[in-house]
């Protein structure tokens, strides 16, 4: 009996020292290429990580108007990539296709560069 | 102790319909809490690779969640946010086997009363109802044990001989 209770009380300390999967934090810089979009009113961001949402667009600023738009956001994940999709004048992008993945660089900062519509 | 864990893992005598009709929701709900509830947040050699959890690993995203409920939540959030979401992961492979029923049942139950009353009652009672399904079979196995499809019956057989 004292081997049950041994090893019962070996597995709950082995499960419990498991505990909560390690997190950091992330920088992520994400380049967008809109260029040949005419009437560009807003771009943004949106995905499934915190900062960003489904639901609002995380405003990207022009760098090179018309062309070029940019932002950052940072966040703590213990996740290996995040899901995004871009919004251009509220019409996301890859419509019916899979979210773009922007996976994590080890130094804990990431570029991500992208064109509008265009998963490479 | 035998006297102990056999109070705790022998069934309640009962007909083979009424085994069945106890079996049958355990056996279901526990696929689902292992599957698709657990596995998301708690690393079972089943979760999904893309979430990056080790082996019984709880999400990192999930004490923060349980914290946000405030008071005891807000102390242990670690801890509490781990023996929920093993409550499920494991809990829900236990009540598969029927393996010590009424202890994970009475996990499966704090956990369950935390989903409803806690969490889903925010957006309405439509929501509450999932939870509060496993909340009512968890009362019951916590009860009944596992009756006669589960290893606990053919443990408290083993012991009682």
């Amino acid at each position: 009996m004292k081997k049950i209770i041994l090893l019962y009380s070996l597995l709950f300390c082995f499960l419990i020292i498991s505990c909560v999967q390690e997190s950091y934090n992330q920088t992520v810089t994400v380049i967008l290429d809109v260029s040949g979009i005419k009437d560009i009113k807003s771009v943004g961001v949106r995905g499934d990580s915190k900062p960003l949402s489904w639901d609002e667009d995380f405003e990207m600023k022009p760098l090179i108007k018309d062309s070029l738009y940019t932002t950052t956001f940072s966040g703590k994940t213990g996740y290996l990539f995040a899901e995004i999709k871009f919004v251009v004048n509220d019409e996301f992008e890859l419509k019916d296709k899979d979210n773009r993945r922007v996976y994590f660089d080890k130094s804990r900062k990431t570029i991500y560069k992208a064109t509008f519509n265009k998963n490479d | 102790m035998k006297k102990l864990i056999l109070k705790l893992i022998k069934p309640k005598d009962a007909s083979w319909a009424m085994d069945i009709a106890l079996a049958i929701p355990r056996i279901v709900y526990g696929y689902l809490l292992t599957a698709e509830f657990g596995s998301p947040k708690f690393g079972l050699p089943w979760s999904d690779p893309d979430k990056n959890l080790g082996l019984f690993e709880v999400a990192f995203w999930f004490p923060n969640e349980v914290a946000e409920y405030g008071g005891i939540f807000a102390l242990m959030p670690a801890f509490l946010a781990w023996m929920a979401a093993f409550s499920e992961g494991v809990g829900g492979i236990a009540w598969i086997l029927g393996f010590q029923t009424r202890i994970f049942s009475f996990l499966i139950f704090c956990t369950m009363l935390v989903v409803v009353f806690v969490h889903q009652i925010q957006y309405g009672y439509w929501n509450m109802l999932p939870g509060m399904g496993i909340l009512w079979i968890s009362a019951i196995s916590m009860i009944a044990g596992s009756g006669r499809f589960g290893l606990d019956f053919l443990t408290s057989k083993w012991l009682s001989k």
